[in-house]
């Protein structure tokens, strides 16, 4: 109740404004799970096609978010706690998949991974074609969605006190022991949130990885596919299940976020 | 024994020392001056979080100045106690004991030992955001002195505490004396240290003196 006596005139404009920042939102996705014809999604939730692609969208967003994190949160926590020339120019250039389009992004690692390039030639030597392979996937979602990873656990580190971590070892802790006992789950909330976001954008990403990949099929990428082959009324059913399943794994993931940290 | 032999610190426009000084075992040192002075600084020499730019720290005739924080025999009760909150109290006070590679059993009974020599046994599964500052004192020095240090420094133990709760707390620094811990507690309030100091210094822009 005291919420409501404090709710004065400037919340209530807020609240007005807000509301049209949160139907912008809803209001597309709203009408897209309301238009959907009913024949065409039970044809498209039965569709070994879409079931196949949104496995593989899942798998490969995992497998990126998870290797990513190896590199990705030591960098986030040497940032969040140290000072070294040219730490601005680090922190944008981290910044970078987030500002460049991603066709440009798929571009740049289709450059990495072409048969010309040294990682691709390397390759081939194996018999391996990098591009169109769920490694090439991997690397555009990485590109992509690994700066929301590492902003987030920098941010969930630089929070954690730099006397505990003095604490630690005077207590005769080891750097790294103190690094995965206190710092990490003193920052886990944030890191956490990081590892969901990257897991997320990566899942979502089509500019670069219709430049790297467009066979195996990831679920934008098909869902891009049926409407351009087929129209609005194809594409819309599998966005619609994608959508399903991807609110409904992150909604289960937040909640165990919460209840965990 | 605690000895600085010629200890300069410099950071920014700041200089600590030159500070040469000797501490017998089993004394209780008081180090009081203002804000500023460099107590903290000093103590974070002997603790090892700060490397002076000359000088030795010499703790039991070990020269300990380029050794790192963790392998010195030395325990530290920060000013806001810095218990790790993500711990229960035992989780805390074993902490140091399960670094140093003790098995489940003895760090049990090591950490209820400090535990009721602390009077927090009935405490040891509480979390850490449940406790009033006495008990986090009290938790703190049960951890800092999990490991056996063989020096104990305090910076500024009493300062957090309401007035209460201040009598109690310096009580249980009493205990620390009486059992012959080496103690260096660092104040900005003489009055906390006269009964408990076997022997007074004054800092002051970062020179340390003698005072009794």
């Amino acid at each position: 109740m005291r919420a409501r006596d404090n709710f004065n005139f400037t919340h209530t404009i807020f609240l007005l404004l807000g509301g049209v920042a949160l139907l912008f939102i809803f209001a597309p996705l709203a009408g897209m799970f309301l238009s959907v014809n009913a024949p065409n999604l039970f044809d498209a939730a039965t569709d070994k096609v879409v079931g196949n692609s949104i496995i593989l969208t899942l798998i490969i967003s995992f497998a990126a978010t998870s290797i990513s994190a190896l590199f990705a949160i030591p960098l986030a926590y040497i940032l969040a706690r140290k000072k070294f020339p040219f730490k601005g120019v680090i922190e944008a250039i981290v910044d970078l998949p987030i500002v460049i389009p991603h066709s440009a992004a798929g571009i740049a690692i289709l450059g990495l991974i072409s048969r010309d390039s040294a990682l691709g030639s390397l390759a081939s030597s194996f018999g391996l074609n990098l591009v169109g392979s769920p490694f090439a996937i991997a690397l555009a979602m990485a590109f992509v969605s690994i700066p929301f990873l590492i902003n987030s656990a920098r941010d969930g580190f630089a929070a954690v006190p730099p006397r505990l971590e003095q604490a630690a070892e005077t207590l005769g802790a080891s750097k790294i022991r103190t690094f995965i006992k206190i710092s990490l789950p003193l920052a886990g909330r944030s890191v956490v949130s990081g590892l969901l976001l990257m897991f997320a954008r990566g899942m979502s990403e089509f500019g670069a990885i219709v430049i790297v990949a467009y066979h195996p099929m990831t679920t934008p990428v098909l869902i891009f596919d049926r409407f351009n082959s087929f129209g609005l009324a194809y594409a819309r059913p599998v966005a619609v299940i994608f959508v399903t399943v991807t609110l409904i794994l992150f909604i289960a993931l937040r909640i165990y976020q919460k209840k965990r940290w | 024994m605690v000895k600085l032999t010629d200890i300069l610190f410099r950071a920014d426009d700041f200089t600590l020392g030159p500070i040469t000084v000797e501490l017998e075992t089993g004394g209780y040192y008081a180090v009081f001056g203002p804000s500023g002075s460099g107590k903290s600084m000093l103590l974070e020499i002997i603790a090892g979080l700060r490397i002076p730019e000359s000088g030795k720290v010499i703790i039991d005739n070990t020269d300990y100045t380029r050794i790192s924080a963790r392998k010195r025999p030395v325990g530290m009760l920060f000013q806001d106690y810095a218990l790790f909150p993500h711990m229960t109290v035992f989780e805390n006070i074993a902490f140091p004991l399960r670094v140093s590679g003790l098995n489940d059993q003895a760090i049990k009974i090591t950490a209820g030992a400090l535990a009721e020599q602390f009077f927090i046994s009935g405490l040891l599964s509480r979390s850490i955001s449940g406790l009033s500052g006495g008990e986090r004192q009290r938790v703190a020095l049960a951890r800092a002195l999990a490991h056996e240090p063989s020096v104990l420094l305090l910076d500024e133990p009493l300062s957090a505490l309401d007035e209460e709760l201040r009598e109690e707390a310096s009580k249980t620094l009493g205990i620390l004396k009486k059992d012959g811990q080496t103690v260096i507690h660092v104040t900005h309030n003489r009055n906390e240290v006269t009964d408990l100091a076997t022997r007074c210094y004054k800092m002051s822009a970062g020179k340390l003196a003698l005072i009794d």
